[in-house]
């Protein structure tokens, strides 16, 4: 027989059973899933009117006088991102695994033909694509918003906005997996990612505050501590992005431009790469060591 | 594009006119008699000009003056002369010698419609009263910002009239005890002062444009100047004002606009004799840092009928300190601001609770710069937060207007380019809602997890 006539014979499965197909049917099923989560969409809706609201309010001052554009939009965007973001992927990626092994379902996944790092993948692929199209949902109406009443000022800044915002959100998220992974119970995994987000958000910044204070830190001390946390970074890339110099963040932005000139953007950009991917892996490692669920 | 269009005219213009010796240029001048108007043939003029007789140079066509690389290209060491249209390229980069495209050593000139280009100093005039530098286009050399000239400068020339030039690239437009100027629509860009005065009195500063400096206008040590519809935008640095006075007394700055500047108006020290004021009236300022940056010792300023939109922090101190001595409201007008949470019961316009604007945030980066690194973070809020939450961690006000504008005044700002079109938000905004929906739709589905075939499914 040729071999056209055998795979003629065998029925042919719509989808692969490869690796790249089991982790990607993992990745469908949790997008469904997110999709269909009365949190996500909550939490979706409220980033949108949020940053509607933003671009709108910021726009009431400037609108008349018209020569504002996007930046002082983007200001008052930062502080909405920085709140909702985090906290919107962390809780989904905290209970990626342990809402799973909490209702038992964990075992049945763990059954299917594919390896436990796959449906890790699977699932962080699924929420990371929910996450992006629930944060280009926000971002496009606000876009809309923008390019009716203040025109098209500034959309390279707009643009690096989107993609460091989404950048934001896989790392919340991969630091989310972590938790979830570590977790045996989804509550006990979204208590912690409240907790995270809190030091993330609030008590890393206002410890550095009160560390560069007391310790009398230097500027390069204060630059290097601030870049650790995604938060900050996310920050400063988005007012590099607007500026191009951070001299709008007082002497240590202005040491930071100085000193990293036209790698800043890169700089900052992985050190969110870097919480992307180390929490990631080091939630595949530990999930698929574990023996037991 | 245009520059490459233009370089390319000059270079087979060079080619098809041959170039020759600005001697043909020294024998003309010889031979006129002094008053006379000369015109110069198009071409390429090589070597160091001297004009040592009050004659007029016309340029006829495209006529460079090139200077190749050595010492000050044209210099007029004779009284009332006019050198108009030329183009003058490649001056010396020595700083000892000043080297500059123009240098005028007496009174009277008329240095008009030149573009004058790769030189340290661009218009240079010393001891020249009563002279006029009009519609000239500057741009230096790429020089690191220390090592450069300045654009246009006057030494103790006083009755000169600056105005239209454009200046761009260099170090600053800078007036040295010159009084009585006008100075009018120039332009400077991506130089380090705009305009510069140091002790350069009783002049008018109207309509000139600075944008991308580190400082658009600074004013130092120079009395009774006026500063009038003025647009400074985007001057940032670690030094970034949109105007610096430093020691000046009774200067008057009405309608200008002062966007996105570091800091707006930066005052040091200023008025600093007895008996003399400033005033700020009319102005626009907007989406600076900081609106109004002062020393804690600066008093006797009046502000009034000024618009504070959207600055980060409208009015600061360097240091800690209160400007209680200054005037926020004149004849019952105060500003407006943006940031002002009262309210306008009657209606008059002007509202009834006095704006003291308390930052606890604010006041902390008085004493400690560093932390301003925190700003636009929920950090921030959290501490103003917390200090409204608590009373006895308030600060001082640093400022109180009695009588808070309720609507911004009425001032018009021009600015080029500041709108855009909407086509490419609106192609972002389409850009990034389509992909997502279509994401959704495809992937939200409603199908089986496992297909059938496998028999897997959950």
């Amino acid at each position: 027989m040729s071999a056209q006539a055998i795979s003629v014979a065998l029925p042919r499965p719509s989808i692969p059973p490869t690796l790249l197909g089991g982790t990607w049917s993992f990745a469908r099923r949790e997008f469904r899933d997110a999709m269909s989560s009365r949190w996500f969409v909550l939490y979706t809706v409220a980033f949108t009117v949020l940053a509607v609201g933003v671009s709108f309010l910021s726009l009431s001052g400037s609108g008349s006088h018209g020569f504002a554009g996007f930046g002082r939009t983007a200001a008052g965007l930062l502080n909405l991102i920085m709140l909702v973001v985090p906290l919107m992927a962390l809780t989904a990626g905290a209970g990626a695994i342990a809402g799973e092994r909490e209702r038992g379902t964990l075992m049945y996944l763990l059954a299917q033909p594919v390896s436990r790092s796959q449906i890790l993948i699977g699932k962080y692929v699924g929420l990371a694509v929910a996450l992006t199209c629930s944060l280009c949902a926000g971002f496009g109406v606000s876009a809309g918003v923008l390019a009716w009443r203040a025109g098209g000022v500034g959309v390279r800044s707009f643009v690096v906005l989107v993609g460091l915002t989404i950048l934001l959100a896989l790392a919340m998220l991969s630091v989310g997996v972590l938790i979830s992974v570590l977790s045996r119970r989804s509550s006990v995994a979204v208590g912690i990612s409240l907790f995270v987000w809190l030091a993330l958000v609030f008590l890393s910044d206002l410890g550095l505050m009160a560390g560069s204070l007391i310790f009398k830190l230097r500027v390069q001390e204060i630059f290097a501590l601030a870049a650790l946390n995604p938060l900050q970074s996310f920050k400063m890339g988005v007012i590099v992005s607007m500026n191009a110099s951070l001299d709008v963040l007082g002497p240590v932005g202005a040491y930071a431009s100085h000193v990293l000139g036209d790698a800043m953007p890169w700089v900052l950009a992985g050190s969110i790469l870097v919480w992307v991917t180390l929490p990631l892996t080091a939630a595949m490692v530990i999930f698929a060591r574990r023996k037991s669920i | 594009m245009r520059g490459a269009l233009v370089s390319l005219v000059l270079v087979l213009a060079t080619a098809a006119m041959g170039q020759q010796s600005v001697s043909i240029i020294h024998d003309r001048i010889e031979r006129a008699q002094p008053g006379d108007s000369l015109s110069i043939a198009a071409g390429v003029y090589q070597g160091n000009l001297e004009i040592r007789k009050p004659v007029s140079l016309e340029a006829q066509g495209l006529v460079v003056i090139d200077g190749m690389g050595k010492g000050t290209i044209i210099d007029v060491l004779a009284e009332r002369v006019t050198v108009r249209g030329f183009r003058i390229r490649g001056s010396g980069d020595s700083v000892t010698g000043e080297d500059a495209g123009i240098r005028v050593l007496a009174g009277g000139a008329i240095i008009e419609g030149n573009t004058i280009e790769d030189v340290l100093f661009g218009i240079d005039l010393r001891e020249s009263p009563g002279s006029v530098v009009r519609g000239n286009t500057v741009s230096g050399k790429d020089l690191e910002a220390g090592r450069r000239g300045d654009g246009i400068r006057l030494w103790w020339s006083h009755d000169t009239m600056v105005q239209g030039n454009v200046v761009r690239n260099s170090r600053d437009m800078v007036f040295w005890y010159s009084e009585n100027l006008r100075i009018e629509q120039n332009r400077v860009t991506g130089s380090r002062y705009g305009l510069h005065f140091m002790y350069s009195h009783d002049t008018v500063l109207r309509e000139n444009e600075l944008e991308g400096n580190s400082v658009g206008i600074y004013l130092m040590y120079s009395n009774s100047i006026r500063l009038e519809g003025n647009r400074m935008r985007n001057n940032r640095g670690p030094s970034g004002y949109g105007i610096g006075l430093k020691d000046c007394d009774d200067i008057a700055i009405v309608g200008n606009a002062l966007l996105a500047n570091r800091v707006g108006v930066y005052i040091d020290n200023s008025p600093s004799a007895m008996d003399s004021t400033g005033l700020f009236e009319g102005n626009m300022i907007a989406f600076n840092e900081v609106g109004v940056l002062a020393t804690p010792n600066t008093h006797d300023n009046v502000f009034t009928a000024n618009a504070f939109v959207e600055n980060e922090e409208p009015v600061a101190t360097h240091g800690r300190g209160e400007l209680h001595l200054n005037q926020w409201a004149r004849d019952g007008v105060g500003n407006y601001w943006s940031q002002y949470a009262g309210f306008d019961l009657d209606g008059d316009g002007i509202g009834d609770v006095d704006y003291e604007p308390q930052s606890l945030f604010g006041q902390m980066l008085a004493s400690e710069p560093n932390l301003r690194l925190f700003m636009h973070s929920p950090a921030q809020q959290a501490i103003e937060f917390t200090a409204r939450a608590l009373p006895e961690l308030r600060p001082r006000p640093v400022l109180a207007d009695p009588a808070p504008l309720a609507r911004p005044p009425a001032i018009e700002v021009a600015m080029s380019g500041a709108r855009g079109s909407g086509k490419w938000m609106a192609l972002a905004s389409l850009g990034l809602l389509v992909p997502s929906a279509l994401i959704v739709a495809l992937l939200g589905r409603d199908r089986a997890f496992a297909p059938a075939s496998t028999g897997g499914g959950l």
